[in-house]
């Protein structure tokens, strides 16, 4: 729960800076943030120093990491490296593209469910119920099935399940903030709505929207992992979970096929979490004047 | 016709068929009267066949009961035990007797004349006579997908007497007589079937043949059952009581029904892990004959109208850049058995003296630089898409198809997947030429008249008609051995022709042929007599009997 | 507000909420690129224009929308979710048939997940620096960040392939005989790596949850007021601190259930487990549009079904709220 006291919409550079504080001095954090960067860095850089298509024929097909290839060959003799490489690419862009779509949705929901309150928010919050009880990675499945699966279709289809999440702490921020003295005042001054919503409110409830956008990355990761994994997926373009995927029926004669793509995923994952608790216990002034 | 002193693996085909096939044939070609052998015997058998017991069968749900105007193995292989035909064949591609104890064909081969048995009745009691077989000719020929094909040429049925049929023909079809088995002409009673528009007939659910096995229950959902017909005209049989056709699609639940002993019959199964596993069971054999009538291919076709492809020596290139036995060993685990032109490797009339493409990436890249096509600065020389339906994972089509988008860009060529989203999509695509490379499985059938040449003749060039000539390959030569072959009624010289088309299909490569597909039968070591002919299930089960178990 | 009151408005809100769903499948229905007849009727190919027309005809398709989508919600009304095209038989029947064996992953899993996580939960929490409640928190980080189909193959490897110790698949050996009590043995064997599985990415996140949770209920006052009364401290941490950590867990338990339930279909596949999640695999896999849209409906009816359970096991666990509306 984010702290009583107001925060005054000019004064947000030292909070900032003492957020910023809180976080480096949280070694979890600073872990979790090295361990991403690292990763974004290799997937940017590694594929221009390793160049390998991940879908040509480069070695004998399933032999074991370190015998022809670093990281060993798939049952079609594909280089595993490569493939992690490239996927990494794949699977930051998707993740960061589907978690924009989800969180402009979920803020925009939440935001005028929060600022107008009565029946917009009676309508708005029971489309919300509605789309918290249909299992988000099912009804994912489900669009990425009906309208074929390409990349187009899987980040819309990713954004458009996960943004309850957003849309009830945007909501909660802006009935908080709205009725704290500065936005009054903004009101009693004759603002534009659209003045108070966006340039007023709006960054006032950034710290609790930068926690949840940053963890919805790794769900968005996650999502896209078992979708390709099922095959839906664009079968041109490599990722993570389409190579676990596509070597699902020889898991035991190529091991590392499936090993490591998986613990790609679970690093980028661990530390885009160790991110968001880091940033969750920074920008929570109760657990910061600890 | 069926022995059962099989082991567990699959059987070699057996060389010494073709010959005498053609032996028995040569002398229908010395200008001759052949008589069929009125005599039903069997081999020797080295049990006492005994009577009784039901057989479970792993089946699929079909929209009706008819062969007479409905293909596909789910109606076909009920269709055979329900309804008998003129002929039947056995496992070396010989007509034996069945509903026609001797049949002659004239001179100029322009007609067939058949003796029906006098004893044969249908199911509800009423003999089978001549007037039968003309009606369910008539009936397939209007209805069936291929009744154009196979019996397009007959000019009329005439009707001498209750037991003689003579087919007469405008023109020779030598395919004429294995058109006449019982899964393609079926011979259905006239005075059940002839009363209105056939499509909606009742009798399509409630058949009514003279077959072994008789309708006993049918529910459209979960199964089909048929049940001994008392008074079929071989004396004691059908052994069996009851064939009960179990509808089920769940790899899983068919993996744990075979293997208890639930279910006894899996035929037509094609994943290959699950055989294997169930190959381990003592209780359970596995065979890959009976398949040889329906000659099953996997392959990649090219659309020949436009470049790249247009240039036959790109499509060599393409073909020499596939290493088939990668395909076929690693792949398709070893199981599946290699296609070297448009006619199985089990076929009758297949000739294996074509050109091979042998994996040579030397011989591609040298092809694809002659074509003109040079390598461009980042290696690519042309990029080109490959459809498929992945619908129901189709292993067959999938697997080849993420091997080709790794393989070729080894000479150069570019290769974009695009996986259709189901069957009506890949197939209305296919129809309408939208499209560059595609895998497909298609059906030769036993005549080449039936499912083979309409892939490569230009007359069979139809926009919109999914498996015509979608490839838009046009030889005249081929058309010409194609049409000569389907009139040629000298057995040797067909042949000639056929490998003659095979030969020249082969340098041409509208597609590239890559594997028959390696459908198998998951059977009860118990049943003996199990029906191994061309035709597999597709042939009456009559013969059928529960034996001791062995070992 | 009574018990009765509250399920009776629970119930209602539960229904106001499957029938959005209901119309929301028909908006797919109809968005989806492609004839809706076809998607309706089965996509074989072979859907044979006689049939098309049938279809048509009873789903109203060619008027207008608001009396095509009244047909719809009648069909569904009468428990009517449509055929299955590849096994032709009636969508709901195919769920239920399959529902057990889900059900029994999936409540297997769920429960251990709890117990497991809120014991371990407690046990950390009672001594906060220790190693345990480290270990907690690790596992629970990495429970969160793996995707619960490459835990399950990694278990595959490890506990059926190196260390043969469980099936690597189904959910009975394939050709096992033997008495009621060697089938359930058999079933439980079956059963464990692909329940541990799905179990393991939530017992994670509940331990944690129970520790952090355990945490702040033993700094309560009426804990304080138990110890002061002289109770053993046994009692204290397991009848009273653990009741009500327990609490929140169970909350985010039954809120949880949507994503066990895509976890469900994730796992199954993996170990070839028979349920509801291999058939919603192989309707994905076969097109299978009115079984796929059917299974998502499904879904939701259990999810809210689930929650008003637990919504009402809530108000049952927690004294306090049990008088308050």
């Amino acid at each position: 729960m984010v702290s009583e006291t107001a925060i005054p919409s000019r004064a947000a550079s030292t909070p900032a800076r003492e957020a910023w504080r809180a976080f480096a001095g949280n070694p979890a954090a600073m872990a979790g943030l090295a361990l991403f960067i690292v990763i974004a860095l290799v997937a940017a850089l590694g594929p221009l120093l390793y160049p390998v298509d991940p879908f040509a024929i480069v070695s004998a097909p399933m032999s074991p990491p370190a015998s022809d290839l670093p990281l060993g060959s798939d049952y079609l003799g594909r280089d595993v490296l490569a493939g992690l490489l490239d996927g990494g690419r794949v699977t930051l862009v998707i993740g960061i593209s589907a978690t924009c779509c989800t969180v402009s949705i979920g803020v925009l929901i939440g935001a005028f469910a929060g600022f107008y309150g009565g029946w917009i928010d009676a309508v708005l919050m029971r489309v919300t119920e509605f789309f918290q009880v249909l299992p988000p990675l099912l009804l994912a499945m489900v669009l990425v099935t009906l309208f074929s699966p390409n990349l187009m279709t899987v980040i819309v289809s990713i954004g458009l399940v996960n943004w309850t999440g957003v849309a009830r702490v945007t909501r909660a921020e802006f009935l908080r903030i709205r009725q704290q003295e500065f936005v009054l005042a903004e009101r009693a001054m004759g603002a534009p709505t659209r003045r108070i919503m966006w340039r007023t409110i709006l960054p006032n409830a950034l710290p609790s929207l930068i926690v949840i956008t940053t963890l919805l990355v790794g769900t968005a990761i996650l999502f896209e992992a078992a979708l390709s994994y099922l095959g839906l997926t664009d079968p041109n373009v490599m990722t993570w979970g389409l190579m676990i995927g596509q070597s699902r029926n020889y898991i035991w004669e190529t091991w590392w096929a499936v090993t490591f793509p998986g613990l790609a995923i679970v690093l980028t994952v661990l530390g885009n979490c160790l991110i968001g608790d880091g940033l969750t216990k920074a920008l929570n002034p109760a657990t910061r004047a600890r | 016709m069926t022995t059962n002193d099989r082991d567990d693996r699959p059987l070699a085909p057996r060389q010494g068929a073709t010959r005498r096939t053609f032996l028995q044939q040569a002398s229908l070609a010395a200008g001759g009267v052949l008589i069929g052998s009125a005599v039903t015997g069997q081999p020797a058998l080295a049990q006492t066949p005994k009577r009784g017991g039901t057989l479970k069968l792993v089946h699929s749900k079909m929209n009706n009961i008819n062969p007479a105007i409905q293909s596909g193995i789910a109606t076909m292989v009920p269709g055979a035990q329900i309804f008998a035909g003129l002929v039947q064949y056995d496992a070396e591609w010989h007509p034996q007797p069945y509903l026609a104890t001797q049949w002659e064909t004239a001179k100029d081969g322009l007609s067939y004349t058949f003796h029906l048995r006098d004893d044969a009745t249908f199911h509800d009691g009423t003999p089978v006579t001549a007037e039968d077989v003309a009606f369910s000719l008539q009936t397939v020929k209007a209805n069936h997908p291929f009744g154009v094909a196979m019996f397009g040429g007959v000019s009329g049925v005439d009707t001498p007497d209750a037991h003689t049929a003579v087919i007469r023909l405008a023109h020779p079809v030598p395919s004429l007589l294995i058109s006449t088995s019982s899964v393609l002409l079926p011979i259905i009673p006239k005075h059940v079937y002839d009363n209105g528009p056939i499509r909606t007939n009742p009798a399509n659910v409630k058949p009514v043949g003279s077959g072994p096995f008789k309708l006993k229950a049918y529910d459209p959902a979960q199964y089909l059952i048929l049940e001994r017909y008392e008074h079929f005209f071989r004396p004691d049989r059908p052994y069996l009581d009851e064939l009960i056709f179990q509808f089920m699609d769940d790899p899983s639940a068919i993996m744990i029904a075979m293997s208890r002993g639930e279910m006894q019959y899996w035929g037509y199964a094609d994943q290959q892990r699950n055989i294997m596993r169930l190959e381990q069971q003592s209780t359970l054999g596995t065979t890959r004959k009976g398949y040889e009538a329906i000659g099953p291919l996997n392959w990649l076709a090219f659309n020949v109208r436009s470049k790249p492809l247009s240039d036959v020596k790109v499509r060599q290139a393409i073909a020499y850049a596939i290493d088939k036995n990668f395909i076929i060993n690693k792949l398709f685990l070893g199981r599946a058995k290699d296609a070297t032109g448009p006619i199985a490797p089990d076929g009758f009339f297949y000739d294996g003296k074509v050109e091979r493409y042998a994996f040579n990436l030397d011989k591609a890249n040298q092809l694809l630089d002659e074509a003109g096509y040079k390598r461009q600065a980042n290696g690519t020389r042309f990029s080109l898409t490959l459809d498929w339906n992945p619908q129901g994972g189709n292993e067959e089509a999938t697997l080849p198809a993420q091997y080709l988008k790794s393989q070729l860009p080894k000479v150069g060529i570019a290769i974009e997947l695009r996986p259709s989203a189901d069957f009506p999509s890949w197939a209305k695509r296919i129809a309408n030429w939208d499209f560059e490379l595609t895998m497909d499985e298609v059906f030769n059938y036993p005549d080449p008249v039936i499912g083979v040449q309409r892939t490569y003749i230009c007359d069979n060039i139809k926009k919109g008609v999914i498996w015509s000539n979608t490839q838009g390959f046009c030889d005249p030569e081929v058309d010409k051995t194609f049409a000569a072959a389907a009139l040629e009624v000298d057995p040797a010289k067909r042949k000639a022709l056929y490998a003659e088309v095979q030969k020249r299909l082969a340098d041409e490569l509208p597609v590239y042929w890559l594997n028959e597909i390696a459908y198998t039968t998951v059977y009860d070591k118990r049943l003996r007599n199990l029906p191994l002919t061309i035709w597999g299930a597709m042939g009456p089960f009559d013969e059928v009997y529960w034996g001791e178990k062995t070992g | 507000m009574s018990i009765f009151r509250l399920l009776l408005t629970r119930i209602l809100q539960g229904a106001l909420l499957i029938l959005a769903v209901v119309v929301f499948d028909f908006l797919l229905i109809h968005l989806a690129p492609g004839d809706p007849a076809q998607m309706l009727a089965g996509q074989l190919g072979g859907a044979t224009a006689e049939i098309l027309a049938q279809i048509r005809q009873e789903y109203g398709l060619d008027q207008s929308v608001w009396v095509q989508l009244w047909t719809y919600i009648r069909h569904v009304a009468t428990g009517d979710l449509g055929t299955s095209y590849y096994y032709n038989l009636p969508v709901l029947s195919l769920i239920l048939q399959r529902l057990p064996a889900t059900l029994l992953l999936v409540v297997t899993a769920q429960l251990s997940a709890i117990v497991a996580g809120t014991f371990l939960g407690a046990v950390a929490a009672k001594r906060p620096d220790a190693w345990l409640s480290r270990l907690v928190d690790v596992t629970a980080l990495i429970g969160y960040a793996t995707p619960v189909f490459w835990l399950g193959i990694m278990l595959l490897i490890l506990f059926a392939y190196l260390w043969p110790v469980f099936p690597v698949s189904g959910m009975e050996t394939v050709g096992f005989s033997g008495d009621a009590l060697a089938r359930l043995l058999n079933l439980l064997h079956h059963l464990v790596l692909p329940a541990f599985t799905l179990a393991f990415i939530y017992l994670a996140q509940y331990s944690r949850l129970a520790s952090t949770n355990m945490q702040n209920v033993l700094r309560a006052d009426y804990i304080r007021f138990a110890r002061a009364k002289g109770l053993p401290e046994r009692t204290v941490t397991y009848k009273h601190a653990l009741r009500n950590a327990a609490l929140p867990v169970v909350t985010i338990a039954g809120l949880q259930f949507g994503s066990i339930l895509a976890g469900a279909v994730l796992v199954e596949t993996v170990f070839d487990w028979p349920g509801m999640g291999q058939l919603t695999y192989d309707s994905i896999l076969r097109r299978d549009y009115p079984l796929l849209i059917g299974i998502l409906l499904m879904s939701a009816v259990v999810v809210v079904v689930v929650n008003i359970l637990t919504d009402l096991s809530y108000r049952i666990i927690d004294p306090r709220l049990r008088r308050s509306p």
